[in-house]
């Protein structure tokens, strides 16, 4: 049951992680200061090997059932 | 003071639920014309990033979320003041504009699939080993045993992908129905068989869901993620271009800024 819990905390993280590092409005110009860096940022959250496969396979039971209720 | 921006909102007054962000500090609308920007103070750009501050922003386009359409913004944006952030919302005020309209009443969902790829290339194998067997005894010579190799490799491969595309257009046709827009990848990985993200309207989520519901039943030996309603992370287009106005109106903006920021006067919470 831990497991399962840990394991829909990591990919609802990782669901997280794809959407606000990676997705949504970027603004270029003069008046931005700093905009993430997304390839560092993953670095140092140390999962930029990580992915819903290798989680899955690392954790071995499905994660359907949790992760639809993650959220 | 730098501003560090977490999404643009369809609203331009004060919002008035007390909302926390990034190092605790209070979260503020600074609006312009009939829209806003949702910022919170900060000293610097953060240096040390961490799963807590990804989260804490994310908290807060959440939040913005259940009241407004949201136009999330990548994470650590950072404004170098209130009229830097004014000639921004200037800038790219049409393609904000046009956004909203397209993402009104709209969340995303996320829907991942994930099939054994080793089995299925097993079962592919057995229904060509026949032919293969054939191919194999035919070509006798090395030349002939290593293209016939290659070409079963070549066919194993082909039907992989003809399957895999089969799958996701059976899918995609019961999630489709209920979705406005939809952005789809086939494999990324050969075990990822599914990675899409549907723009769903308010009224359809119920739908949607009951369809993933029909397609995970349908095929229970595939693993299923399915994750949202999200902001529209995946749907917003920007086309920069068309973000800078006329100049006539350029000047009516001006005065609707003016007459907006006259009328709502202290933004902060």
């Amino acid at each position: 049951m831990n497991n399962v819990v840990v394991k829909s905390k990591e990919v609802t993280l990782l669901e997280i992680l794809d959407r606000v590092l990676d997705k949504g409005v970027v603004i270029s110009g003069d008046m931005v200061i700093s905009v993430a860096d997304v390839d560092l940022i993953y670095l140092g959250l140390k999962v930029l090997l990580s992915s819903v496969e290798t989680i899955e396979k690392l954790r071995g039971s499905p994660f359907t059932g949790p992760m639809q209720e993650a959220r | 003071m730098k501003l560090y921006l977490y999404g643009i909102i369809d609203f331009s007054n004060q919002i008035t639920e007390s909302v926390y962000g990034l190092e605790g500090a209070g979260v503020y609308n600074i609006p312009f014309c009939d829209i806003g920007a949702v910022v919170s103070e900060i000293n610097q750009p953060i240096q040390d990033v961490t799963e807590g501050v990804v989260l804490e922003h994310e908290a807060v386009v959440e939040k913005l979320m259940a009241d407004f359409t949201v136009l999330p913004v990548r994470f650590q944006t950072v404004i170098d003041g209130r009229d830097n952030l004014l000639s921004m919302m200037q800038c790219y005020y049409r393609d904000f504009e046009d956004n909203f309209e397209r993402l009104l009443n709209k969340f995303e969902f996320g829907i991942k699939v994930i099939w054994s790829a080793d089995k299925i290339k097993e079962n592919i194998i057995k229904t060509l080993s026949k032919e293969q067997q054939k191919r194999l005894e035919l070509g006798s010579s090395p030349s002939k045993k290593f293209m016939n190799e290659k070409f079963e490799k070549y066919k194993i491969d082909k039907e992989f992908e003809a399957k895999a595309d089969k799958f996701i257009k059976v899918m995609d046709m019961f999630f489709n129905r209920f979705a406005a827009e939809k952005k789809i990848e086939k494999l990324k990985t050969e075990n990822l068989l599914l990675d899409a993200v549907y723009l769903v309207e308010k009224d359809e989520e119920s739908n949607f869901r009951e369809a993933f519901e029909l397609v995970k039943s349908a095929r229970p030996n595939f693993k299923y993620l399915f994750s949202g309603p999200w902001p529209a992370y995946n749907f917003v287009v920007l086309s920069k271009k068309s973000g800078l106005l006329r100049e006539p109106e350029q000047a009516d903006l001006f005065d609707k800024v003016t007459q907006s920021q006259t009328l709502v006067g202290a933004d902060i919470i």
